[in-house]
């Protein structure tokens, strides 16, 4: 783990309130997983007083450089999509367990809503080097805010939008998509899942993967203070176990079939 | 070379900067940030007799310049204190504080039993004044009575430095403080958090689920200075300022409040690397100063 400031490289808008961060660090490039998540502190005062927490976006080996993807849903936010390139980034992390892509399964089924792309990236790059057949189901509100895609697609990644405006493939949620891809699918034990969105689409998607054979990952997204356990803030209920866990530390994913929402 | 050491009761701390009690965890979670052994103390989250799983979530919101939490003394017990987090801290050179709390007098003297008898605990700082908890905590830290009973008990206990930590939720601190020195505490830390609230209005949910909460960072320094001020002139103990410090000079004006060390908390979630950084801020301002002991500079406020 790492806390440094890292100059910004670009500030990239891809509709109004997405944005595409990047900046180098050749430190958390070297050692930042899929699904794990830096701490982002906005700026250098003390309001807003607490670090953002956001999950990597892409890491590019080679040069160092990492990416990261928002949407501006506040203050902090707002003042990180109005950083400059050269600007200092306060960065802390690599933080958090990321996607166990270890053991035995050969097809990885991923399912994003929203913001929950963010993290997606860096995971279908890790599964596609382990030779992993990939494919994407991805939801979000308005098209445009689907980018990038047609890399993966030349990759050879199933890729499969739904919009709900209808602007681009599906008009719907991506939980149709899901439906219709598990009627073929849910006994197929060659299969790995994996879910990255808010919880109103984790809960349905939950409600799915619990009929499916295969085992499924879900990466959450939470308030946090400290981002390494010790401030006990970001708990969330677990099957069989009598204590919290924390986001931060013991996530941010988990076991998609053991998270106990809203208990 | 300014002289940094500070007397805390029957310790000598080998400089004025100690992390707060649950925003340091048990010690070893933020050795990949910082050093410990350059700390003056290293207080450890509150344990009490049995675990404790906390309260339901959400039990933090972000507020301007703070942050209200409401963890709830969340906690491993004090059988797996002792077993498995103490001897973590075995390899580091700084004065480890056990902080501990209990819903009764004899859970209080139990913990204290238990935890002083380990070489690792240097000292122990009392938790009368944890505002998110239903039994014990606040109820201690409020009514003097209760409070010299219990410190008395607490002393009774052990010959380890007996520090109190303070709840700034009363009508006047002085009494409450002179309470905790007449049962035998050897210092007294404040403050504790400020009990605070917020609500959600277009959800109408509060934002945290016990509602209220305790607020923490650089918004309550100005309350936790007007304490440490008015403790200072009750009792004659040495104080541990406590409060939403984010550098060195807010440091260095507790200690001209009459703080004979301070405690950083809310900043290690913001900078794990805070703690030292305010020790640093204390250093450079006793050079630029001129400063031979930092001791001088306790309740060094000009009255005019």
């Amino acid at each position: 783990m790492y806390s440094e400031q890292c100059p910004i490289d670009e500030q990239r808008s891809i509709t109004e309130s997405v944005f595409l961060l990047s900046f180098t660090s050749r430190a958390i490039a070297r050692t930042g997983r899929p699904g794990q998540f830096l701490h982002i502190r906005v700026r250098t005062g003390i309001d807003p007083l607490l670090r953002r927490p956001l999950s990597i976006h892409r890491i590019d080996p080679q040069t160092g450089q990492i990416s990261l993807l928002f949407r501006v849903v506040g203050r902090g936010t707002r003042l990180l999509k109005d950083m400059r390139p050269g600007d200092p980034l306060d960065v802390m992390g690599p933080l958090g367990r990321g996607f166990d892509l270890s053991g035995n399964f050969s097809r990885a089924l991923i399912v994003a809503g929203g913001m929950g792309g963010a993290p997606v990236f860096f995971l279908i790059d890790a599964l596609l080097s382990l030779g992993k057949q990939v494919t994407l189901l991805w939801g979000v509100g308005d098209g445009r805010e689907i980018f990038g895609t047609d890399e993966y697609v030349r990759k050879g990644v199933d890729v499969r939008v739904a919009t709900e405006d209808g602007s681009l493939g599906h008009r719907g949620y991506v939980t149709e998509l899901l439906d219709v891809f598990l009627k073929t699918h849910a006994q197929d034990q060659s299969f790995r899942g994996f879910v990255c969105g808010p919880e109103c689409m984790l809960l349905p998607v939950q409600r799915f993967a619990r009929k499916t054979v295969f085992s499924w990952q879900a990466s959450l997204e939470e308030r946090m203070a400290c981002g390494v356990g010790v401030c006990q803030g970001c708990g969330v209920r677990i099957r069989n176990q009598a204590e919290y866990r924390m986001v931060c530390k013991d996530g941010p994913v988990f076991d998609l079939k053991e998270i106990l929402f809203h208990d | 070379m300014t002289d940094l050491t500070v007397r805390i009761g029957r310790l000598t701390l080998k400089n004025p900067v100690l992390t707060a009690s649950g925003t340091f965890g048990y010690g070893p979670e933020y050795a990949d940030y910082v050093d410990l052994n350059r700390l003056g103390g290293l207080i450890t989250k509150t344990i009490t007799l049995e675990p404790r799983g906390g309260n339901p979530m959400p039990r933090i919101a972000e507020m301007p310049a703070g942050m209200l939490n409401s963890i709830g003394l969340a906690n491993v017990g004090v059988e797996r204190y002792l077993a498995e987090k103490l001897p973590l801290l075995e390899k580091y050179e700084t004065a480890v504080i056990a902080n501990l709390a209990g819903s009764t007098v004899e859970e209080y003297a139990r913990v204290v039993m238990k935890v002083q008898k380990h070489p690792r605990v240097d000292g122990i700082e009392v938790n009368v004044s944890c505002p998110n908890v239903r039994k014990g905590g606040l109820a201690f830290g409020t009514d003097p009575d209760v409070l010299c009973e219990l410190v008395r008990s607490v002393r009774s206990e052990t010959d380890k430095t007996v520090i109190v930590k303070l709840s700034p939720n009363v009508t006047d601190i002085r009494p409450v403080a002179m309470a905790a020195a007449s049962g035998g505490a050897d210092a007294l830390s404040l403050i504790n958090t400020v009990m605070g609230m917020g609500i959600d209005i277009r959800t109408r949910k509060p934002l945290i689920s016990r509602i209220t909460a305790g607020l923490s960072g650089p918004a309550i320094k100005p309350i936790a200075m007007a304490k440490v001020y008015e403790a200072a002139q009750a009792v004659d103990l040495p104080l541990i300022g406590i409060g939403g410090i984010m550098n060195g000079e807010d440091a260095v004006e507790f200690l001209m409040a009459g703080a004979s060390a301070v405690q950083v908390g809310t900043l290690n979630f913001v900078d794990p690397a805070g703690c030292l950084k305010v020790l640093e801020g204390i250093e450079t301002f006793c050079r630029e100063q001129g400063i031979a002991k930092v001791s001088d500079l306790v309740g060094a406020m000009d009255h005019g």
